[in-house]
């Protein structure tokens, strides 16, 4: 230590964050708030059937109306379509269209695109297409699409699965066969999405002069859509630039290629002016994509002491019509396949999924990706297992966890848990709540006929995954790394470009906060963009809880590069060794000799300005690239132990919240206080999967939920105050230890408040509840199945 | 078109609009004040929210002509330096009361109306109050802590006054 005073200490601090102003005064920069000069705006007319031959489209009269500069349908984008094949043998490949030309296969689905000077005209005249639709028959169900005699979504597939998925562990027959008890169950949960605030938007602005097209859009994955995006059009990728600015929410619904970027992008090339496109919330509910519906047959096999030894499952999910881009239709089957066995020490396992093209909308990312249906129907089972064996289901789960000794540990669906600390998270909550003291308290108002129950949700998830993994996933862009560029200034002010997007993840602090301690500068003189493809080398972009992790670890390691760069331009200045320069409070001098050495600006100017006081064969600049996996790039695991203490309202079927927790470990933190945003965050959107979200569509696979008022979002007096505590198991594999985190809160409430409905429902009669939402009348069908049983018995 | 004249955040505006403008696309798009955001256009989301002579109503199921003669205030009344936040902006700041910061304008505006009317609220009233505001990024536990805090900070400054 030096006499110069203590360094700043930016990593593990709760800074407030740097996003935050811009968006306190009004001054964000969504997509939607862009003008440019000229500019047209569109409306798309959209399938009113969920399936059928589009004989015709009459144009004429919308060609009339006021303000119409042109109405595009499906034969002006011919063969313009979204693709996105699996690398699985066997995988049947369909083409998502701009445009939907010869036939529509859901209900939203894009058919014609009017273009008009305003946007009220523009709607205007939507509504003067007419669409000559023949209704074919729609495949809505998944599990019935699989049956022989379904009808098929794509003409000339063999079946409406994309593709078939199987795994068996070796001895996994012998295992069953010894297997002295078994529970088993049918897990429903309900199709439901990410819903942003923000609904989507994109503006395409084609220069006739430079030729280049300029894509602002509402994305997570900026590099992603500019390569899908020109390899759709046919444009070379230099020509293409996509601007992502602040995106008002994504949680995986804006991590896709739409068929309107594509559209607003083509109009533009074709009329040379920028035409903008803000979707309404009735089009976000029909075609932005959907995600969670997934159907689990699953088999638990298990010993006197509730010891889980094998697991046996299906896994459909209802895909919708297309694969989309850049996660294929495999990404949902492919993760609850993998992480299914969850944090259970289960040796043995047998499994098969099927994605299943349908007449629903397409389905994409959402917060958590598979992992809230896996852990639900894991968890389901564990407290089925604990019911049978007599036990508590924190001791049951006590019993099965994978222990601090196992770790790394190779799971049954083959995923590699890097760390964790089941058992540790598991006891400090119980500890918290006083768990013995609140099954008393339980007890004692059952006395007094109350319906409370109690709930457990555990969960290892696997986080910032990589090439490893995804090679694996047969995916046809291997979502690898991201990449972090760093760049000093003259006056010693550092830019870092990222591949990443930020839209509500604290990320233009924390990448700060990664980067600023190797070269004791202060977080203010950091500045983090992104979110513009002319900017960084390029990468995947956010989703996937990976962000922190690898582009918070390449900046850590550029930063590395930079302090390096310029404490060799130090000592050579000084008749010192690199190694004896010491970076703190804005100064950089020799170890022991705080007098003896630069300001941080003064040598960074130096570099510039000086060339010849750089060291021979060092570049006058003060740039480092690095792109980063986390080797080995199979992922790092985060792990949690959510509970909840719940009332159901006999009379109402309501449940109310009284009380949530969680103890969550995802190693050291960057930054504490946003670390409990996010959880936080995805909680209360576990909660709203739990009880509130569902896509209800009818028999003909018409959506019915278009409103926020059918469509219930959880509010402020639907969340509960949530009580979180901490530990901090550090990763092997990465960059300062840290793990992912972004999606874990969203992952157990389903499971959570499903097991406290049951456990509320258990002394009026013996349940299981597996189906959710738990929406008041599913609640009220549950008590109703509870009497029914105690009646029988 | 039908000729309008209100003030907002303060200054007088006259301008000449068609009857069907919603009035939020009147403040985002005619005069440029794009803190103000739209969720969903059927008046549950609050993320419109404005203060329609100090009361709050959703800009985006009201007409422009129906704000002539009235006093609208949107988010950019509060603070547009962030060197100078006013006190409900800089208690969101300071307990991270927003994420993406979509819903964050409504949420202001809402906290400033309660703030008015009940200058300490428990968690129960600030949950109350905010019930028609959706936040789709935070769990609101962080925004329950941000208006506590700024009515505490209210308070000291009006005590210290």
């Amino acid at each position: 230590m030096t006499a110069e005073g203590q360094a700043p200490k930016f990593f593990g601090a709760r800074v407030k964050r740097v996003e935050d102003p811009r968006l306190l005064i009004g001054k964000g920069t969504f997509v939607d708030d862009i003008e440019r000069v000229d500019m047209l705006y569109a409306s798309f007319v959209r399938s009113v059937e969920a399936r059928a031959k589009i004989n015709g489209i009459d144009i004429t009269e919308a060609e009339k109306m006021p303000g119409v500069v042109r109405v595009f349908t499906g034969r002006d984008f011919s063969g313009k379509e979204v693709r996105c094949v699996s690398s699985y043998d066997g995988f049947q490949v369909s083409g998502y269209p701009a445009l939907a030309e010869t036939e529509a296969r859901f209900n939203g689905e894009a058919l014609a695109m009017v273009v008009a000077n305003d946007p009220y005209l523009a709607e205007d005249a939507a509504e003067g297409v007419v669409v000559d639709y023949e209704p074919l028959t729609p495949v809505v169900n998944a599990e019935k699409a699989l049956l022989e005699d379904s009808p098929l979504v794509h003409e000339g597939w063999h079946s409406n699965a994309f593709v078939e998925r199987r795994y068996q562990s070796p001895g996994f027959g012998e295992a069953k066969e010894a297997a002295k008890h078994s529970v088993s169950g049918r897990f429903v949960m309900a199709r439901h999405s990410g819903i942003p605030l923000e609904t989507r938007a994109a503006i395409g602005d084609y220069d006739k002069g430079s030729q280049r097209l300029t894509l602002w859009t509402t994305t997570q994955i900026p590099y992603l859509i500019r390569t899908g995006l020109a390899d759709a059009i046919g444009l070379p990728e230099n020509r293409i630039r996509i601007i992502s600015p602040d995106v008002g929410g994504g949680f995986g619904v804006k991590a896709q290629l739409y068929p309107e970027e594509l559209a607003c992008s083509l109009a533009s090339i074709e009329l040379g002016r920028p035409v903008k496109w803000v979707e309404d919330r009735r089009e976000h509910f029909l075609a932005s994509h959907h995600a969670r519906e997934h159907v689990h047959e699953a088999t638990v096999y298990f010993d006197d002491d509730g010891i889980v030894d094998a697991l046996e499952a299906k896994i459909v999910v209802n895909m919708g019509p297309y694969s989309v881009f850049p996660w294929t239709a495999t990404m949902d089957t492919g993760m609850a396949m993998g992480i299914l066995p969850g944090p259970y020490k289960i040796k043995h396992y047998s499994v098969l999924g099927y994605p299943v093209a349908t007449n629903k909308a397409p389905y994409g990312a959402y917060r958590g990706v598979s992992r809230p249906a896996a852990c639900f129907t894991i968890e389901r089972l564990m407290d089925q297992v604990a019911r049978h064996r007599g036990l508590d289901p924190a001791e049951v789960r006590r019993r099965n966890y994978v222990t601090g000794d196992d770790y790394p540990y190779k799971s049954a669906g083959g995923l590699e848990y890097d760390s964790g600390s089941m058992v540790e998270s598991q006891d400090l909550l119980l500890e918290k709540l006083d768990y013995r003291g609140l099954r008393e308290w339980q007890e004692s108002e059952r006395a007094n006929g109350r319906l409370i129950g109690i709930g457990f949700g555990a969960y290892t998830e696997q986080t910032a995954h990589a090439t490893k993994e995804f090679v694996q996933r047969g995916v046809p862009i291997v979502f690898g790394y991201e990449t972090s560029t760093l760049r000093l200034d003259p006056q010693g002010t550092l830019v870092i470009n990222s591949s990443i997007h930020n839209h509500g993840q604290g990320l233009e602090t924390t990448l700060g906060q990664m980067a600023a301690d190797a070269l004791g500068i202060d977080l203010a003189d950091i500045r983090v963009e992104y979110g513009d493809t002319s900017q960084a080398a390029y990468g995947s972009g956010t989703f996937a809880s990976r962000s922190a992790v690898m582009a918070g670890g390449a900046a850590r390691r550029a930063s590395e590069q930079l302090r390096e760069q310029l404490a060799n331009v130090a000592a050579h200045n000084l008749e010192a060794a690199p190694s004896d320069i010491e970076f703190e409070s804005g100064r950089v001098f020799v170890a022991g000799s705080p007098d003896k050495g630069f300001d941080f600006a003064q040598l960074c100017r130096m570099v510039y300005h000086r060339p010849e006081l750089v060291p021979e064969g060092q570049q006058p600049i003060l740039e480092a690239t690095v792109a980063y996996d986390a080797p080995p790039g199979t992922g790092t695991f985060t792990n949690a132990t959510q509970i909840a203490v719940i009332e159901v309202d006999p009379g109402t079927g309501g449940i109310e919240i009284l009380r949530y927790a969680i103890v969550e470990d995802c190693g050291p933190m960057i930054n504490p206080m946003i670390v409990e945003g996010q959880i936080f965050g995805g909680i209360a959107q576990g909660i709203g999967s739990a009880i509130y979200e569902e896509f209800v569509y009818d028999e003909d696979g018409h959506l019915m939920t278009t409103t926020f008022m059918d469509y219930l979002l959880p509010g402020t007096t639907e969340v509960p105050s949530i009580e979180v505590f901490h530990l901090e198991t550090p990763s092997p594999f990465t960059v300062g230890g840290i793990k992912g985190m972004g999606e874990g809160g969203a992952i157990a409430p389903g499971a959570v408040i499903a097991g406290a409905v049951e456990d509320a429902l258990a002394p009026v009669g013996s349940v299981m509840v597996d189906t959710i939402p738990l929406t008041p009348q599913r609640v009220l069908g549950y008590l109703e199945s509870a009497r029914e049983t105690a009646a029988r018995q | 078109m039908t000729e309008i004249t209100l003030q907002v955040n303060g200054e007088e505006v006259t301008r000449s609009v068609t009857p069907r403008r919603l009035l939020v696309d009147f403040l985002r798009h005619d005069l440029g004040l794009t803190g103000t955001h739209i969720g969903c256009e059927h008046g549950v989301c609050g993320a419109c929210t404005v203060l329609l002579d100090g009361e709050t109503v959703r800009s985006c199921i009201m007409f422009a002509v129906q704000a002539d003669g009235h006093r609208v205030e949107t988010v950019e009344s509060l603070s547009d330096d962030p060197g100078k936040l006013h006190p409900i902006q800089k208690a969101f700041w300071e307990n991270h009361g927003l994420q993406c910061g979509f819903c964050t304008p409504g949420m202001l505006l809402a906290t400033k109306e309660l703030l008015g009317a009940n200058p300490s609220p428990d968690e129960s009233e600030i949950r109350t109050a905010l019930a028609g505001n959706i936040c789709r990024c935070t769990g609101y536990v962080h925004i329950v802590q941000s208006v506590k805090a700024a009515a505490e900070s209210m308070a000291a400054e009006g005590g210290a006054r």
